[in-house]
């Protein structure tokens, strides 16, 4: 298990020491781990490349508005493939497979003329609009998997005592299914973190861009600043390592509890 | 608006701001400009459009992606109709988008915003023009030339490069330069990087630039140019895949691990940041006649941009004196106003290279690759098998072989 860590721990590792390394060095030869002395200076150098404040607040904005969404709308989705029956319900999996095999580049187009046609295509939110069809149907099934552990009789008894749909999702099928809803978000919320793709294609103005584009577009600074595009990766790693630091209590408590 | 092709019911209740402002042709409405750079020329962009502004112009809402991601997003714009006004393309790229209509004729426009095309070099002119029409307007003309690291000339005893030195001294030199961890020359396998040697040698890419049919790489004098790169390449001169997969040409040049390699005029501010490295440029060596492949951006302007008017007035501005002495000053263009390209804001001998003059002597002979909608496939087909023919050791004529296997039937699309 430790060992296992290591393996996982080095590239942060890595990007951390080299993000104190001195910039506008000559590149070195192989592998120049140790920063002496640490350069704390490239993370204020940072700014001078890309509006950190504003992408950083970008990307909080659409992951809280984005992840909520995703978890609502694909468990909703799920129940529905799981209480349908028969033939119904294998098209319904059929379909959501058929659309997981649909290339990503193949949906920029259409996306971008819809949006821009609803005039939505330049908000910081733009890109939180996929969590509406559920990002992607892959969590979709994942619900639907979870659900189907749950047995058919509890589900049919809870509508015989004259419960909604609705209720018989929120009060009987969501409690049952919190693992998958905690991965759903985990998977979806680091999706919406590091996405470029889609604010590259979607999302008009440079100002509603959230902080994954800006550090994309620090990709292709020459060698000599590379200290900078690190220091760069940890202030937009940073977060997203904090907020699993925090959840990873109850993550795994949900996990085990199931 | 495209919205009746969408019609669904409840998200129209929402799209009844959609259309926003309407269509404002005055010469300073707010315009939209991409171009593909790193972030420090994106800085140099950033900072023509502030003087832009100071000067009087509109607003310019500039949108600065990689060079991987720019031929993206725009594709996606123009398709969905979301196109910037103005955006910057190599002329490599830019036939496909005149190709599906996308590029307004810009000549005319920038005639009514007092722009005079004689003040400018002709080659890049020439190679943005298509169907008889001046379709983007060139900011620069660069070319191809071999940087060299004089510390690493003085080190070996080797003379400096000479303005018209042949291709046999070029080889010579390669040789006595590497040794003790240095090899002596880099160029990457691809068309841009060969196509002045297969010209030099009295040889051609295509068989006719303007409307081509088919490659002519394995034609003799095409061939023999060719060959002497992989001669050259089987001296052991060169840096081998696996040092350069360990870690790029520039970066190799910057630590003094390779003497010379050839590029454009791109790579001048990175080189710059090297504290403690002393370089220059010098001519491309001669096979048999002086040639050079130009290098060029140019910005173009959509069709579909509801604000030509003001999109013409910024390409003006950023082709004219101030704009072009910017750019110059960020170290990265060969500009082309003639009168900016000749001033100190590029020439100065006191910022490296001291020899800019280079890349002005090389602008008589200079040639540029077919401007062709299928080209830039046929660039990547001819980069792939010379990869194999330079790296792999692959034989040149099974390689010759293939690029007409593969790029002929583009070239005829």
């Amino acid at each position: 298990m430790t060992a296992l860590s290591v393996v996982f721990l080095a590239p942060l590792a890595v990007m951390l020491l080299g993000s104190l390394q001195r910039p506008l060095q000559p590149p070195p030869n192989g592998l120049d781990l140790w920063p002496d002395p640490a350069e704390w200076a490239n993370f204020a150098t940072v700014s001078r490349f890309m509006p950190l404040g504003g992408l950083l607040l970008n990307s909080l904005l659409l992951v809280v508005v984005a992840v909520p969404v995703t978890v609502v709308v694909t468990s909703m989705a799920g129940l529905a493939i799981v209480t349908a029956r028969g033939a119904p319900r294998r098209w319904l999996v059929a379909v959501s497979v058929l659309m997981l095999l649909v290339p990503a580049a193949a949906l920029w187009v259409p996306r971008v003329v819809l949006l821009r046609g609803l005039g939505l295509a330049d908000t910081p939110v733009t890109v939180a609009l996929l969590a509406l069809a559920g990002t992607t149907p892959f969590y979709v099934l994942l619900f639907a998997l979870a659900y189907s552990r749950i047995p058919a009789t509890l589900l049919e008894a809870a509508t015989l005592e004259g419960m909604s749909p609705f209720a018989v999702w929120r009060r009987v099928a969501l409690p049952l299914a919190r693992p998958a809803a905690v991965a759903v978000a985990a998977l979806s919320g680091l999706y919406y973190w590091s996405t470029f793709m889609d604010p590259l294609t979607l999302v008009s103005s440079p100002d509603n861009w959230p902080v994954a584009l800006g550090l994309r577009n620090l990709t292709e600074m020459e060698a000599a600043l590379y200290p900078v595009h690190l220091a760069a990766a940890v202030l937009v790693t940073a977060p997203a390592v904090l907020v699993f630091g925090l959840a990873q209590r109850s993550f795994f408590s949900s996990v085990e509890r199931s | 608006m495209r919205l009746t092709l969408f019609a669904i019911p409840a998200l129209l209740v929402l799209s009844a701001c959609a259309d926003g402002a309407g269509a404002d042709d005055s010469a300073t409405a707010a315009i939209t400009v991409q171009v593909g750079a790193d972030p420090e020329e994106a800085a140099v962009y950033r900072g023509l459009v502030s003087a832009y502004r100071e000067a009087g112009g509109g607003e310019v809402d500039l949108v600065t992606v990689t060079r991987d991601d720019h031929l993206t997003r725009l594709s996606t714009a123009f398709a969905s109709g979301a196109a910037p006004d103005v955006f910057l393309v190599n002329y490599r790229q830019y036939a496909p988008f005149v190709q599906r209509g996308a590029v307004r004729p810009i000549g005319p426009l920038l005639s009514a915003a007092g722009v005079d095309t004689a003040d400018y070099y002709e080659e890049p002119l020439r190679a943005f023009t298509y169907d008889g029409e001046l379709q983007c307007m060139p900011q620069n003309i660069s070319s191809l030339v071999v940087y060299w690291n004089r510390g690493l000339f003085a080190q070996a005893g080797v003379p400096a490069p000479a303005a018209d030195w042949t291709w046999d001294e070029f080889v010579a030199t390669a040789k006595a330069l590497t040794g003790g961890g240095v090899r002596g020359v880099g160029m990457d396998p691809s068309i841009v990087r060969m196509a002045p040697f297969v010209w030099s040698n009295g040889g051609a890419i295509v068989d006719d630039d303007a409307a081509p049919d088919h490659t002519t790489l394995h034609e003799p004098p095409a061939r023999a140019a060719l060959q002497a790169v992989v001669d050259l390449i089987g001296t052991g001169a060169t840096p081998d895949k696996e040092q350069l997969a360990a870690q790029g040409l520039p970066e190799r040049f910057m630590t003094g691990k390779v003497a010379m390699f050839l590029s454009s005029r791109v790579e001048v501010p990175a080189l710059r940041e090297q504290r403690g490295l002393d370089f220059d440029v010098a001519a491309l060596p001669v096979m048999g006649e002086p040639a050079s492949v130009l290098h060029s951006d140019a910005y173009c302007v959509a069709a579909e941009s509801e604000n030509s008017a003001a999109a013409a007035r910024f390409v003006a501005y950023a082709v004219g004196r101030q704009g072009q002495t910017l750019t110059a000053l960020g170290g990265r263009t060969v500009p082309s106003l003639r009168s900016v390209a000749t001033s100190p804001a590029f020439l100065s001998p006191t910022r490296a290279p001291a020899s800019s003059q280079v890349f002005l002597d090389a602008i008589p002979h200079l040639r540029h690759t077919p401007v062709t909608p299928s080209w830039p496939e046929v660039e990547d087909v001819i980069g792939t098998q010379l990869e194999r023919a330079f790296t792999e050791g692959v034989p040149l004529d099974e390689v010759l072989a293939e690029i007409r296997a593969q790029a002929d039937p583009l070239l005829r699309r």
